[in-house]
C-alpha cells in the first residue's frame, strides 16, 4: 500500500429548519416550533391530522410555503413554477400516518447559492435544492426526567411541524467552513423571521455528508465512501464530528481500502460523550420509501406575481448588512459581527444610529458611537440582567442623547455608563438624568484647579513623580479628582492642566 | 295514516307539521327491529340518540327554523364515515374500540340540514370488496333474496334503503361501491364527480378515486342529498371549488345526446342486463334524447389500471393502522417489528392484506415504472378517451354490472370478484360522476332480482346526470319495485 501524501475534505450539508409558523405544515393545529408553543407539555398540541386519525386529511399551510420561498429567494434559488407533494412511506411509531409528506421530484426551491465568510475568506456554496416536508414526533426510551421505563414513548407535539430541508452541493472543504456556513444560514433564517434558530430546541439540525480525497504516494487519488452524520444540533458538534470523520475515514481506508461508490454510503450518529461517530445504517439495509404523488393534495402553481411579492419582502441580508456597516459606516468587522448576530439587536443598533443622525451627527460618527455604547455599557448590562440589549428598557432616543452629550464633552465615559444604566429604568432624557445625578462634566477652570489642589495635597509623592516624568503617577491624582468631583470632572481637561502645572 | 317514504316527502311532512321527525324515526326503528335480523344491514342502530336528534329537529321546526331541507329524514351511514362520538370500524378488526372525535363534513352538513342519523351500516373491510362478505362482523343479505349478496363495498347502506329501513344512506364509491350495490339492491345510487363531496372524515381507501355519495329510492332524493353534502370544504384540498348549484329536475331529455358504449354491450352480460340498457335507451329516445353509439376502447384496461392505483394508494393509507395510537394492538409482542407484524396480520382481513401487499409491490423500487407509472399512463388514456367522448355526447348510458346479485360465497376467486366492477371503475379512474338506477328485473333460478343501468356524466356534470336519472324515473316505474320482506 502506498503512503497517503495529501488529503482533501469534501462536505455537503443537509440542513433541517423548523419553520416557526403558527399552524402545522398540513393542519390547523398549533406548531410546537412557534415561540408561543415552545413549552407545551408532551402530547398536548395534537390535532386529528397530525396524529393521523382515520378520516383526517392534510391541507397545505400557505405561511410555511411562503417562508420556504423567502429562504429560497435569500439563497438565490430558482423558485419552482409548479411543485408537487409526495408520500415517503416507512413505518415508525413517531410517524403517525406511516408516511411523511415531502417534495421528492419537484421541490419549491431549486438551484441557488450562499456566500459566507469563513476563517480563510469568502466561500460560496452551491445550493442543490430546498424542499418542504413535515416533521415527525419524538420517540423516547426513558421518561423526560431520565427514569427507566419498559418500552418506548412518543410525543406527537412535533408531528407535522413544517420543516424546510436545504441541501448543498459538496462545496465545503473544512470543518470550520461548515460551521461558518451553518452560522450564516442560521443568521439568514433568523433575519427572515422563519425561525428563532434555537439550536438546543432543535430548530435547526445539520446533517453533513463527508468524505475525503486521498492523494497517494504514486500520485493516484482515491475517494473514501460518503458518510452522512445525522441530526447534529450544535455548531460544536458539527465541527467535532467532521474533524473526527477526517481521522476516522483515513484510518478506515488504510484498514479496508473501500472507496466511494454505489452501496458504499453509510449513516452515522455523533456520540458527544465519546467524541466519535457511530454507525447507524449501511446502504444495504436502506429503506425503499416507495415515493408516489400525494393524492390528498393538489400540485401547486407558483406564478411570477407571487414570486415577486415574496422577493419584495426580502430584507437586507445579514452579510450585506455587516458589509455596509464596515464599508460605509466604518465599524470594525468584529463589532459589525457582534451587532449583527441577533437580528433585533441589529435593528436596535440602526435605530440608535438613526436617532443620532437625526440630531446632526454624521452617519459614520453616529454608527461608531452607537456601536460603542451598545457593545460596552449595553452588553455589560444585558449580561447582568440576562436579556437582550434592545430589551433593557433604554430607548434609541435616550442612547442618542448620551452619545450627543459625549460628543459635546458634557459627559465623561464613566458618567455615560452610569447614565446608560439609569435610563434602563427611567423615561427621562439623558441630559435630565445627567443633571439630576450631577454627572454633567465640569470643565470650569477654577473648579478643576480646586480638585487638583486637593489631590496634590493628598498625594504629594505622586505629584513629584509625575513632575519627574512618570506618566503612571497621574492615575492616582486623576482617581482622587474623579472621586472628589463625583465623576463629573472632564478627564481631558484635568490631564492638560496637570501637564501645564507640573511639567 | 301511512307515513311518507321518500326523503323529499318526509322533509315536507316534517316541515309542514303533518308528521313529526320523532314519528318518522320511531317507525324506522320499528321496521329495523322487525326485519334487520334477516338482513344485518346495520352494524349498530343508535335508537336513543336518533330519537333525541329527531326531537331536536322537531324543536327547531317549532321555533321557526325553515332552513332544514332534510328535516326528519332518517339516514344510515356506511361504517367508514366518521360521526363524532360514535365508534367506526370500517368493517375491520383493527379499529376495534375506536371512537371518532370528529364528524365528516358530509355528516355535519346532513345534521345541519335536519337529517337524523340512525346508525352505521356494514361494509367490506376498508371499502374493499364487491359483496360485503369481507366485513369482520359478518355479511349483509340482499333484501330481494337473502341468500344473495347486496353488492359492495357499501352493501349495508344499499340493503338498508332497499329494505325500506331508511330513505337515505351514505356510501362511498372508489370503484363502484355505491353504483354496484345500488344496482344489485334495486335502488338509486349516485357517485359524485371527484371533489364534489368533501372527503374530510371519510376513511381513505384510494383518495384519488374515493367519493361519498347517497343511496336513495329516487334520483330526486339523491339530488336533494347532493344539494346538502356537496360543496367546497377547506379541510379537503381536493374538494371542488365550484358549487353544484341548484339542480333543476324538471323537463324532458330533448337536446341531450346520450352515448351507448358498444364495448359494454357484451354477450357475457346477463341477458336481462342488456335488455335493461335497451329499455333505458328506448325511454331516453322517447323523452327526446338522441341516442348514439360510441366506442371506448381503453375502458377494457380499467380493471387492470384500477387494481394497480387503488392498492398503491391503499397500501399507504392503511399504514396508519399500526396498533400504536388507537385501535387494536396485538398483545405480548417482544419488539416493535413483531408488534407491527402481529397487529396488522391479526387486524386486517385477507382482502385488505392482499391489497396492501399488492400496493406495496407496485410502488417498490424496480417495479414502480412497470406497474404504478404505467397505470398512471393508462389512467390518462382513459381520461382522455372520456374527455373526447364527452365533447360529442352529454351522457353515457350502459350497464352498471354484468349480472344481478350473486349468491353469497359464489365468487371466491379475487379476480372474478374484481371483474364485477368492470363497468364502474373507469368513472373513478377518470373522476366522472355516475348514477345507477333500477331499470328492469332479471330471473335467476327462482329469484326475481333487480337490474341497474348506469348514467355517466363528465367531471362536474353531476346536475345533468341527476336530472336525466330523474326524468327517466318520472317516465317509468322500475324504481318503485320493492322486495317483499319476510
Amino acid at each position: 500500500m502506498t503512503d497517503i501524501i495529501d488529503r482533501r475534505l469534501i462536505v455537503g450539508m443537509e440542513v433541517h429548519v423548523e419553520l416557526a409558523t403558527e399552524a402545522k405544515m398540513f393542519a390547523l393545529g398549533p406548531n410546537v416550533a412557534h415561540p408561543s408553543r415552545f413549552d407545551s407539555a408532551p402530547n398536548t398540541i395534537c390535532d386529528p391530522v397530525s396524529v393521523a386519525l382515520p378520516g383526517a386529511l392534510p391541507t397545505m399551510n400557505h405561511d410555511a410555503l411562503e417562508m420556504a420561498m423567502l429562504v429560497g429567494t435569500a439563497l438565490n434559488c430558482e423558485i419552482a413554477d409548479r411543485c408537487q407533494w409526495d408520500r415517503k412511506n416507512y413505518f415508525y411509531p413517531d410517524l403517525p400516518k406511516g408516511y411523511q409528506i415531502s417534495q421528492y421530484e419537484h421541490p419549491i426551491c431549486g438551484r441557488g447559492e450562499l456566500t459566507f465568510d469563513g476563517p480563510d475568506g469568502a466561500v460560496t456554496v452551491r445550493i442543490t435544492r430546498a424542499h418542504l416536508e413535515e416533521d415527525t414526533g419524538k420517540s423516547g426510551h426513558e421518561l423526560p426526567g431520565g427514569e427507566v421505563i419498559d418500552g418506548s414513548i412518543v410525543d406527537y407535539n412535533r408531528s407535522g411541524s413544517p420543516l424546510l430541508e436545504i441541501v448543498t452541493e459538496p462545496d465545503i472543504t473544512s470543518a470550520a467552513d461548515a460551521v461558518a456556513f451553518g452560522r450564516e444560514l442560521r443568521s439568514i433564517c433568523r433575519a427572515l423571521g422563519v425561525t428563532e434558530g434555537i439550536m438546543q430546541k432543535g430548530h435547526m439540525r445539520f446533517e453533513p455528508n463527508i468524505n475525503l480525497v486521498l492523494t497517494l504516494g504514486d500520485g493516484r487519488e482515491v475517494r473514501t465512501p460518503i458518510v452522512e452524520i445525522k441530526n447534529l444540533n450544535s455548531f460544536r458538534a458539527v465541527e467535532q464530528a467532521i474533524a473526527h470523520e477526517v481521522t476516522r475515514q483515513e484510518a478506515q481506508w488504510l484498514d479496508d481500502g473501500l472507496e466511494m461508490g454505489p452501496g458504499a454510503k453509510s449513516t452515522r450518529g455523533w456520540d458527544e460523550k465519546a467524541q466519535r461517530t457511530v454507525l447507524q445504517r449501511s446502504k444495504e439495509d436502506a429503506h425503499d420509501y416507495r415515493y408516489f404523488p400525494e393524492p390528498d393534495l393538489v400540485p401547486l402553481e407558483v406564478d411570477q406575481a407571487w414570486k415577486d411579492k415574496i422577493a419584495a419582502r426580502l430584507p437586507e441580508l445579514p452579510r450585506a448588512r455587516r458589509a455596509r456597516w464596515v464599508d460605509v459606516l466604518g465599524l470594525t468587522a468584529k463589532d459589525a459581527a457582534a451587532l449583527a448576530e441577533e437580528p433585533p439587536t441589529a435593528d436596535f443598533f440602526e435605530a440608535c444610529a438613526a436617532a443620532m443622525e437625526a440630531q446632526g451627527m454624521s452617519a459614520s460618527d453616529a454608527a461608531i458611537a452607537a456601536a460603542k455604547l451598545l457593545l460596552n455599557a449595553g452588553t455589560r448590562l444585558a449580561n447582568e440582567r440576562t436579556c437582550a440589549v434592545e430589551a433593557l428598557g433604554i430607548t434609541a432616543d435616550q442612547i442618542a442623547g448620551i452619545a450627543l452629550m459625549r460628543a459635546a464633552g458634557d459627559l465623561g465615559s464613566t458618567a455615560a455608563d452610569e447614565v446608560f444604566e439609569v435610563l434602563c429604568d427611567s423615561e427621562e432624557s439623558a441630559a435630565a438624568a445627567a443633571e439630576r445625578l450631577n454627572l454633567l462634566q465640569v470643565s470650569d477652570a477654577s473648579a478643576l484647579n480646586a480638585w487638583i489642589d486637593e489631590a496634590l495635597a493628598a498625594h504629594p509623592q505622586a505629584g513629584e513623580d509625575f513632575a519627574a516624568g512618570k506618566d503612571a503617577a497621574m492615575g492616582r491624582i486623576m482617581g482622587h479628582v474623579m472621586k472628589a468631583s463625583g465623576g463629573s470632572a472632564d478627564a481631558g481637561m484635568v490631564r492638560a492642566r496637570l501637564i501645564e502645572r507640573l511639567r | 295514516m301511512s307515513l311518507p317514504t321518500t326523503a323529499l316527502d318526509i322533509a315536507e311532512a316534517v316541515q309542514t307539521g303533518s308528521a313529526s321527525a320523532r314519528t318518522i324515526i320511531d317507525a324506522a326503528i320499528s321496521r329495523i327491529e322487525a326485519h334487520d335480523a334477516a338482513i344485518t344491514a346495520f352494524e349498530d342502530v343508535r335508537a336513543d340518540q336518533a330519537r333525541a336528534m329527531a326531537d331536536a329537529v322537531d324543536a327547531r321546526i317549532a321555533s321557526g327554523d325553515t332552513n332544514l331541507p332534510l328535516a326528519g329524514v332518517p339516514v344510515a351511514v356506511k361504517d367508514c364515515i366518521a360521526v363524532a362520538g360514535e365508534p367506526m370500524t370500517c368493517g375491520s378488526r383493527i379499529l376495534e374500540g375506536y371512537v371518532c372525535p370528529f364528524s365528516a363534513t358530509a355528516i355535519e352538513r346532513l345534521v345541519n340540514a335536519g337529517a337524523v342519523l340512525l346508525g352505521r351500516t356494514r361494509c367490506d373491510e376498508f371499502a374493499m370488496g364487491s359483496s360485503t362478505e369481507h366485513c369482520v362482523s359478518g355479511p349483509v343479505s340482499n333484501p330481494w333474496a337473502t341468500d344473495r349478496v347486496p353488492g359492495g363495498s357499501s352493501g349495508g347502506s344499499a340493503a338498508a334503503v332497499a329494505a325500506g329501513f331508511v330513505p337515505v344512506a351514505l356510501g362511498t364509491d372508489t370503484g363502484g361501491s355505491i353504483r354496484q350495490p345500488a344496482a344489485l339492491c334495486g335502488i338509486t345510487g349516485f357517485k359524485p364527480s371527484q371533489g364534489r363531496v368533501p372527503r374530510w372524515g371519510q376513511v381513505s381507501f384510494a383518495p384519488s378515486m374515493d367519493q361519498i355519495g347517497p343511496f336513495t329510492r329516487t334520483a330526486a332524493d339523491a339530488a336533494a342529498v347532493m344539494q346538502v353534502i356537496s360543496g367546497h370544504d377547506e379541510r379537503d384540498a381536493t374538494s371542488a371549488a365550484d358549487a353544484l348549484g341548484m339542480i333543476d329536475l324538471d323537463g324532458d331529455l330533448s337536446g341531450l345526446r346520450i352515448g351507448i358504449t358498444k364495448e359494454h354491450r357484451s354477450d357475457d352480460n346477463h341477458p336481462a342486463v342488456n335488455a335493461a340498457v335497451d329499455a333505458a335507451a328506448d325511454t331516453c329516445r322517447d323523452l327526446g334524447a338522441t341516442i348514439v353509439d360510441v366506442s371506448l376502447k381503453a375502458t377494457d384496461l380499467g380493471i387492470a389500471c384500477y387494481y394497480v392505483i387503488g392498492p398503491a394508494e391503499a397500501s399507504s393509507n392503511l399504514a396508519r393502522f399500526d396498533g400504536v395510537r388507537y385501535g387494536r394492538r396485538a398483545a405480548g409482542s417482544s419488539d416493535l417489528a413483531e408488534m407491527y407484524e402481529r397487529s396488522r396480520t391479526e387486524g386486517f382481513g385477507p382482502e385488505a392484506r392482499r391489497r396492501i401487499v399488492l400496493g406495496t409491490w407496485v410502488l417498490s423500487a424496480g417495479y414502480y415504472d412497470a406497474y404504478y407509472n404505467r397505470a398512471l399512463k393508462v389512467r390518462r388514456l382513459i381520461s382522455n378517451e372520456y374527455t373526447a367522448q364527452f365533447a360529442n355526447v352529454d351522457l353515457l348510458l350502459g350497464p352498471t354490472t354484468p349480472a344481478p346479485a350473486f349468491r353469497k360465497g359464489a365468487i371466491s376467486d379475487p379476480v372474478s370478484m374484481y371483474l364485477c366492477d368492470r363497468y364502474t371503475v373507469t368513472a373513478n379512474i377518470a373522476g366522472l360522476c355516475g348514477c345507477s338506477i333500477p331499470f328492469g328485473m332479471a330471473q335467476d333460478d327462482d329469484d326475481t332480482l333487480p337490474v341497474g343501468v348506469q348514467l355517466l356524466g363528465p367531471v362536474l356534470g353531476d346536475a345533468t346526470v341527476l336530472r336525466a336519472a330523474h326524468v327517466l324515473q318520472s317516465a317509468s316505474t322500475h324504481h318503485l319495485a320493492q322486495p317483499v320482506m319476510a
